[in-house]
């Protein structure tokens, strides 16, 4: 490992890497050692043309780029030496000349790295008389991206992200010198499943995405850090929150699980937070088979009334339990729990099968449905096989995956239950079958882990507070246990406490529970 | 057309010879004798040592030792190693590498083969400025004469040396004359400098050791290795030996090409060689190199033309091509030409050379047609110092080093635009 010097500290690098790679590596770069930089991207090729993160090092006459500067033993950087200083406000003067500067109207401001590095490291007054490029406004790129070809500065970021790593390669640079510009070709729009991460990258207004673009000025957002619940790979986002809404997910950076980007559909689904289709109040159906709307305390008295007569009865035997893999660690361990003291032995996970493909999107459709296989529940398949052949008379099912197709189970199927309790986000064909239907906070309102299909468990945290009464999948279970007089179940839940609970109680959880493992996750104990 | 220079030296003194741009006539002149001895009788090694020792420097702009170039070659590579020539020409005032093709074609063939057995290249590329069609038909003509002869191919002159010549054509940008440029466009991309490192000797044309010389470079190699270096050292100065072809273009009595030592003063090639201002006129200022070097005014011109001298006056020799103003012509028009010039043919990269170029160009049309301020005058010489020095390439320093050279020797041509708030030349049209 070389050692070099940045700015009179010494600071140990990998080898063979350029001197911002390496910065980046040990978590310095602007976070400790300030290189301002446009065209480098930490998870792209080194491009070398923005000239704006050039540093001295003592030896060689010329400044250099700290992008495309292999690092070497003993090397001394200077990152804020007077020349350093004069090139950059040289490459910000120059990068304003053509620059519309059009802040007030531009959606970028407030998180545009082109406004920041001027105010930081820009001369104060614009020098430039001459009348700056006319080029084409308002372009629409494809079905997600809007683009501003003047406010671009040609960094190629998105060039070289189609390219690299969408695999489509929809931008193209045009033209040369000052007429350079990013176009897409005639018949061929930026369109793939990830094009959204350009607007990400893009250091300026030029590129920005149709769903978010004059929704609101980004400082009045809220970057709540949580987990894009699309799929299990569970990319790690950050949510921007404000007025108690979600108004977009942004990918928030994490090597070992998506890099810097999303897919656009993940990207999309924060809707589902706010959607129109959220449950929002308890349904007990009555004797006639109308069901009703009540309070949670009813809805949970009458589940726990119906179960108790079930077992009662015919004995718990005849009881099952299907997770879900969109609840949390915590919520689903109390579903083992609660179908323990049962004495119901049938339980599996249903979870939704999608497309997948290299790069991120896993065909899992669910969050944690690798949580709930590391929590002892198998594949649902053989429950609903049981279902099916009539040996299942009450069910405690979480979540909707169970109508997924490969399950074989029609909402017909269902209504022959005895007993059927639901607790649920969104609206579903099982509301027409429930006996009790009980509606659920989503990843974004409550705490917990999840973990994805790598095994690697991550937190959510709540960013907003449901409009309606609605608790986490624990909480009701926890109550339904209580109503029931189980042992063990006293009625609260707090996730925090559950989670140490699991974590000292399952071994593939060991050491790992809600504050351990941080915003960036950490992975299932090896081999348990 | 030119045949001949007016003076001739070792490189041209047989191109008066229609004969001499084929087999038969170059080799009656001693023609591949010295690649005949360099693949027989000379180590790689020592081709190199001697063209070192030889003191030759590059011809294309740069001047850089040629022999320590061909020496950052790995010795030993798994994979093919190549030459490229640079025949793109394309610096403005520049026209010596055109008549090294057509004439002495051979001679370059020469060349290449004594450079590919000291670098151990397998192939050569030959990129020619896509406006020299009939350069490149000869060179072409020249590459079948010497396949057929057993001088290019799987064993060059029966050795078991091979090597072979492919003729590539440019598509008429500036840019592709820079070495890392011209190998993107050799390769079928854009015509755009790469970032260094990786240097070409190590991931070059297609991501092989490549080395890049000049059509002179190559030209004058033959003669090193025939004559030795002692003898190479007899001509120009101490530091910058040999002979190198001066192209003379503008307000001369005999504009054309020189081959003259390297130290040559540049008054004795505008005045005696060239014959001086026609027309009773005074010179006015001299581009001594090509059109990205600062020009000289008059008072300057007792000048050796050596890289060495050139420097004392913040200039430098560049291709040799030599540009004279009378003093009927404006140096603000000048440097509005020039500043079009370097805007138009930018690769558009970095930021200082995209923005930077057409920055400068606009200022300076804007007093050419007299509407300029006394602060665009240091508003130009500061953008170009933030040009220079900071980029991939030394394109963005080409741009900027004439308008400091015009704004240092010429400022009251500016100054005089601004005051009186016109062109005193007269009215020009903008570019």
């Amino acid at each position: 490992m070389p050692r070099i010097t940045v700015d009179g500290n010494p600071i140990e690098v990998p080898e063979g890497r350029t001197l911002l790679q390496a910065l980046d590596d040990v978590g310095l770069l602007m976070n400790g050692v300030t290189i301002p930089h446009y065209c480098w991207h930490p998870k792209l090729s080194i491009d070398g043309s923005c000239r704006l993160c050039q540093v001295e090092i003592e030896g060689q006459p010329k400044l250099q780029i700290a992008c495309n500067t292999p690092v070497a033993e003993g090397m001394v950087v200077h990152t804020d030496s007077e020349r350093v200083k004069a090139a950059r406000e040289g490459v910000m003067e120059l990068l304003l000349v053509n620059h519309p500067l059009d802040c007030p109207i531009c959606d970028q401001a407030g998180e545009c790295k082109l406004q920041d590095y001027a105010y930081e490291f820009g001369i104060v007054q614009s020098r430039t008389r001459e009348p700056r490029r006319a080029l084409k406004k308002n372009v629409d790129l494809g079905p997600t991206i809007v683009f501003d070809q003047e406010r671009c500065i040609l960094c190629r970021r998105c060039v070289r992200f189609c390219e690299e790593v969408s695999k489509t390669g929809e931008l193209k640079v045009l033209g040369r010198g000052d007429r350079s510009v990013i176009e897409t070709l005639p018949g061929v729009p930026l369109d793939n499943d990830y094009s959204m991460n350009v607007a990400d990258i893009c250091p300026v207004g030029a590129l920005t995405t149709k769903d978010f673009r004059f929704k609101i000025r980004v400082w009045f957002l809220e970057d709540v850090p949580g987990v894009c619940t699309g799929c299990a790979n569970g990319c790690n986002v950050d949510l921007g929150v404000a007025n108690n809404r979600v108004y977009r997910y942004v990918p928030r950076r994490n090597d070992a699980v998506n890099q810097t980007w999303i897919c656009d559909a993940g990207r999309m689904s924060y809707k589902r937070i706010g959607a129109p289709d959220r449950l929002q109040v308890p349904l007990v159906r009555g004797e006639l088979g109308v069901p009703e709307r009540v309070t949670t305390e009813r809805a949970v008295e009458a589940a726990a009334a119906r179960l108790r007569r079930l077992v009662e009865g015919k004995g718990a035997g005849v009881v099952a339990g299907i997770a879900s893999g969109h609840a949390t660690n915590e919520d689903l361990f109390v579903l083992r729990r609660l179908l323990a003291a049962l004495g119901s032995e049938t339980a599996g996970v249903a979870t939704a099968l999608g497309p997948e493909d290299a790069l991120l999107v896993k065909a899992e459709k669910a969050a944690n449905g690798a949580g709930a296989r590391a929590l002892g529940f198998g594949d649902a398949a053989a429950v609903a096989e049981r279902i099916r052949g009539g040996g299942v008379e009450g069910l405690i099912v979480l979540g909707h995956d169970l109508l997924d197709p490969r399950y074989q189970i029609a909402p017909e199927d269902l209504a022959r239950l005895d007993t059927l309790i639901a607790i649920d986000t969104h609206h579903s064909e099982l509301e027409r079958v429930a006996h009790v239907l009980l509606p659920a906070r989503v990843a974004a309102e409550k705490w917990g882990t999840l973990t994805n299909g790598a095994g690697r468990v991550q937190r959510v945290r709540p960013a907003v507070e449901p409009r309606f009464e609605v608790h986490a999948e624990g909480a009701l279970l926890a109550r339904l246990g209580a109503a029931l007089g189980l042992p063990g179940f006293d009625g609260r839940f707090d996730a925090r406490e559950v989670s140490k609970a699991l974590s000292s109680s399952v071994p593939a959880f060991a050491g790992i529970d809600l504050d351990s493992v941080g915003d960036d996750g950490r992975p299932l104990a090896a081999g348990a | 057309m030119l045949k001949v220079p007016y003076v001739t030296s070792y490189l041209t003194e047989h191109f008066a010879d229609d004969a001499f741009a084929t087999l038969a006539g170059y080799e009656k002149r001693g023609g591949y004798e010295s690649a005949r001895k360099a693949l027989k009788e000379m180590a790689p090694a020592d081709v190199i040592e001697l063209v070192k020792s030889a003191g030759l420097q590059g011809r294309g702009g740069a001047g850089f030792s040629t022999g320590l170039k061909w020496s950052f070659m790995p010795a030993k590579s798994d994979v093919p190693k190549y030459l490229v020539c640079n025949a793109d020409e394309s610096e403005p005032g520049s026209f010596k590498d055109r008549i090294l093709l057509e004439r002495g074609p051979h001679q370059l063939l020469e060349g290449i083969l004594i450079a590919a057995w000291a670098t151990g290249a397998e192939k050569t590329f030959v990129y020619v400025r896509g406006e020299y069609a009939e350069p490149a038909r000869r060179l072409e003509r020249a590459i079948e004469e010497a396949r057929a002869e057993g001088y290019l191919g799987s064993r060059v002159m029966g050795t078991r040396f091979a090597h072979d010549v492919v003729v590539q054509r440019g598509a008429g940008a500036y840019i592709c004359g820079e070495e890392t440029g011209l190998l993107e466009s050799l390769e079928g991309r854009k015509g755009q400098p790469r970032k260094k490192p990786p240097f070409p000797a190590q991931y070059g044309a297609f991501g092989r050791p490549t080395t890049v010389n000049n059509v002179e470079t190559f030209s004058h190699v033959p003669h090193i290795v025939r004559e030795g270096a002692a003898w190479f050292r007899g001509f120009g100065t101490e530091k910058s030996p040999g002979t190198t072809i001066f192209g003379v273009s503008g307000h001369v009595v005999r504009p054309g090409l020189y081959e003259l030592p390297l130290g040559t003063r540049l008054d004795e090639i505008v005045f005696q060689h060239a014959g001086g201002v026609p027309g009773g006129r005074k010179v006015k200022g001299v581009i001594p190199g090509g059109m990205s070097m600062p020009i000289l005014p008059a008072g300057q011109l007792d000048v050796r033309m050596a890289n060495e001298f050139l420097r004392e006056r913040k200039t430098m020799l560049g291709t040799g091509g030599i540009m004279v103003m009378d003093d009927s012509v404006c140096m603000v028009r000048v440097a509005e030409v020039i500043t079009y010039f370097f805007r138009d043919e930018s690769c558009g990269q970095c930021t200082q050379c995209r923005e930077g170029t057409g920055w400068l160009h606009k200022i300076v049309s804007r007093i050419e047609r007299g509407a300029g301020e006394k602060e665009d005058l240091d508003v130009l010489l500061d953008v170009a110092g933030k040009m220079e020095g900071q980029t991939i390439c030394a394109f963005a320093d080409a741009a900027a080093w004439p308008v400091q050279g015009l704004l240092r020797h010429f400022r009251s041509d500016f100054e005089q635009h601004v005051a009186e708030r016109r062109c005193p030349f007269g009215e020009s049209f903008e570019l």
